[in-house]
């Protein structure tokens, strides 16, 4: 809480002041000039003795004495209005400007995987607010499944129904259709090439991130190595998140893969994470999420709001009361 | 030089009064119960003379009724006590000062006085003091004590305490005199027993008129506008609460009570009093003050 015109009560002060000094003095002179004229009256006491009048007398005070609080309230509340009362809040804008490109890897070993990611990423889309969602599918070609959009019931529709493909034990594996047309299955550098080539509007200044599920695992002849793929995107400012499920003890046979992905995708300042348990992906994909969210926030803000309720209110009724007042001293 | 008796004067030969001014003269004769046996001359009755002294005789020869007159052994005394504090520079019932009044009654008795050959005195003062003017017979005279009344009582004059001037008469005169006493509605009071205590000693050696003025109603409405001022202690009178109608109401009443309770106390010590509300009712209210107290008396 604070006043933008500080300086402004100590005007009023002078003002009001200054007025109540002009009118005690005009009171006193108009007194005085009433008083020569007064009419003089002995024995008032007939009058001021009366239990009427006494009481009279009584509601009159309780009446100026009313008049005097609500008067002074109002003008504090005039003050403080006037002086612009404000609450400061600070506040760390969000950039809602954020592209994601999911980006798995549907050969055989990671389908699990891609289910929780998918599933975790429909779950996501409902706290959304701005951001722009992509899916490519990638073998050993890539497949946009969808471009980025922010028409969220669209991605949620299209989540659903890869999410039911992925796992469903009736599934005919429809999305692996145009997955499976380059030299090769599992061409990670390609697929993630292509993931980065699916960012548009790149003079826009927007963060742009890659999650790329895959285990790095590549049988084929790619045109882009994984290295090669990685700094395509530092060059673009893509971040990549890796995900590898295949970076565990038990695949100790492709533990230079996640070496060299590990080392990729930290080269384009985003994150790698190993994982056995597909359980593990939700966790994994709001580490990502708050990560952006914290990367992303911008400077602090200072917001100053005007509170002129109160001192409005106060101000309204005391009027009112006022009003009221006037009226019972005037009658 | 002659302006305040002038004007007592021409209050009495105003039409409507003219007829009261006769009858006042026999009420005022009445008044004196030591009549010397020496007599003087016969004169036509006026309403108010005493009918022992109507002579018979020379009624039913004349026709109408004829009255003797004596001669005075000695000059009766009237002694006007005027409260001359600053209440009296209030305004009285009908809104002119209560002072104005005050002159009027006294002028017109000691009019009456005067004619009659009788002595003329006052009393007058607030708290800060007393004066006396002696007893004289003559008309100068008489102006000169109503100008004394005219000016001693102002809105600087000192407080009323006619008990200090009641007082001032008990102890100074020995001789049998008719006291005017000019008061107003706040100099008596049940409750003050000195003063009912002097009252009846003054009562015991002297005949008392007692003509109290009406003190201003401070809820008319033609004061409404002004600011009224409470000359005991110079005080506004706040203008919104003379405005109040129960307050108008609740005021007249007590002013009733108050005005009655006060003629009661003044009745039951044998005084008669009348009060006064404006100049117009001086006369008359005069007139029923004599009648009344020669009534009562016999």
């Amino acid at each position: 809480m604070e006043l933008i015109y500080w300086w402004l009560p100590l005007l009023w002060l002078v003002i009001i002041g200054g007025v109540i000094g002009l009118s005690l003095w005009l009171g006193a002179r108009r007194r005085e000039r009433a008083r020569s004229l007064a009419v003089p009256v002995a024995h008032s006491e007939r009058l001021t003795q009366l239990p009427a009048y006494r009481s009279a007398l009584r509601r009159y005070r309780a009446a100026l004495v009313g008049s005097a609080v609500v008067l002074s309230l109002v003008l504090l509340a005039a003050v403080v209005m006037s002086s612009r009362l404000v609450s400061i809040t600070s506040y760390q804008p969000e950039m809602r400007n954020r592209d994601i490109v999911l980006c798995l890897d549907v050969s055989g070993s990671m389908i699990d995987y891609d289910a929780a990611i998918v599933r975790t990423f429909r779950d996501l889309v409902d706290e959304f607010d701005g951001e722009r969602i992509g899916l490519v599918l990638f073998n050993a070609s890539a497949v946009t499944y969808f471009p980025l959009t922010s028409d969220y019931r669209f991605v949620r529709e299209q989540l659903d129904y890869l999410e039911n493909d992925l796992s469903s034990p009736l599934s005919d594996y429809e999305f692996i259709n145009g997955t499976l047309l380059g030299e090769g299955s599992s061409l990670i550098g390609d697929g993630l090439g292509s993931c980065v080539m699916r960012f548009d509007d790149l003079e826009s200044e927007r963060s742009r991130s890659v999650i790329l599920a895959t285990d790095n695992y590549v049988a084929g002849e790619p045109i882009l190595t994984l290295p090669e793929a990685g700094q395509f995107a530092r060059e673009r400012n893509v971040r990549v998140y890796g995900i590898n499920p295949g970076d565990v003890s038990s695949k100790d046979y492709i533990a230079g893969y996640a070496r060299e992905m590990e080392r990729v995708v930290r080269g384009t300042d985003g994150g790698y994470f190993a994982l056995e348990d597909p359980s593990a992906i939700p966790s994994i994909v709001d580490g990502i999420e708050a990560q952006q969210t914290t990367l992303l926030t911008g400077e602090p803000v200072l917001v100053r709001t005007d509170e002129p309720i109160v001192p409005f209110l106060l101000s309204l009724f005391g009027t009112g009361l006022l009003m009221y007042f006037g009226w019972r001293l005037k009658r | 030089m002659d302006e305040l008796l002038h004007r007592v004067k021409t209050r009495l030969a105003i039409r409507a009064h003219r007829k009261v001014r006769g009858m006042l003269d026999g009420e005022y004769v009445s008044l004196f119960h030591g009549k010397s046996l020496d007599f003087d001359d016969l004169r036509a009755y006026a309403p108010g003379d005493d009918v022992k002294d109507i002579d018979w005789k020379a009624t039913a020869r004349v026709g109408s009724p004829l009255t003797k007159r004596y001669i005075a052994t000695r000059k009766h005394a009237v002694l006007l006590i005027a409260d001359t504090g600053r209440d009296f520079a209030a305004l009285s019932t009908g809104g002119n000062p209560k002072r104005d009044i005050a002159t009027l009654a006294a002028g017109v008795i000691g009019y009456l006085a005067v004619r009659h050959g009788d002595h003329v005195g006052l009393v007058a003062g607030d708290e800060n003091g007393t004066e006396y003017v002696p007893l004289r017979g003559t008309e100068s005279h008489l102006e000169r004590l109503l100008a004394v009344i005219q000016n001693r009582t102002t809105l600087s004059a000192g407080a009323s305490r006619l008990a200090a001037q009641l007082d001032y008469v008990r102890r100074t005169f020995r001789r049998r005199m008719l006291l005017v006493v000019l008061a107003d509605d706040g100099a008596m009071s049940a409750d003050r027993d000195d003063d009912l205590r002097l009252l009846r000693r003054l009562h015991a050696q002297h005949e008392i008129l007692w003509i109290t003025i009406g003190d201003a109603d401070p809820t008319l409405e033609e004061y409404a506008d002004s600011t009224l001022i409470d000359v005991a202690d110079g005080r506004e009178l706040p203008p919104f609460l003379r405005r109040d109608a129960a307050l108008r109401e609740d005021f007249a009443a007590a002013v009733a009570t108050r005005t009655r309770a006060s003629a009661d106390l003044l009745e039951k010590i044998g005084i008669t009093s009348i009060r006064l509300t404006s100049e117009d009712t001086v006369i008359p209210g005069l007139f029923r003050l004599l009648e009344v107290h020669n009534h009562a008396r016999r």
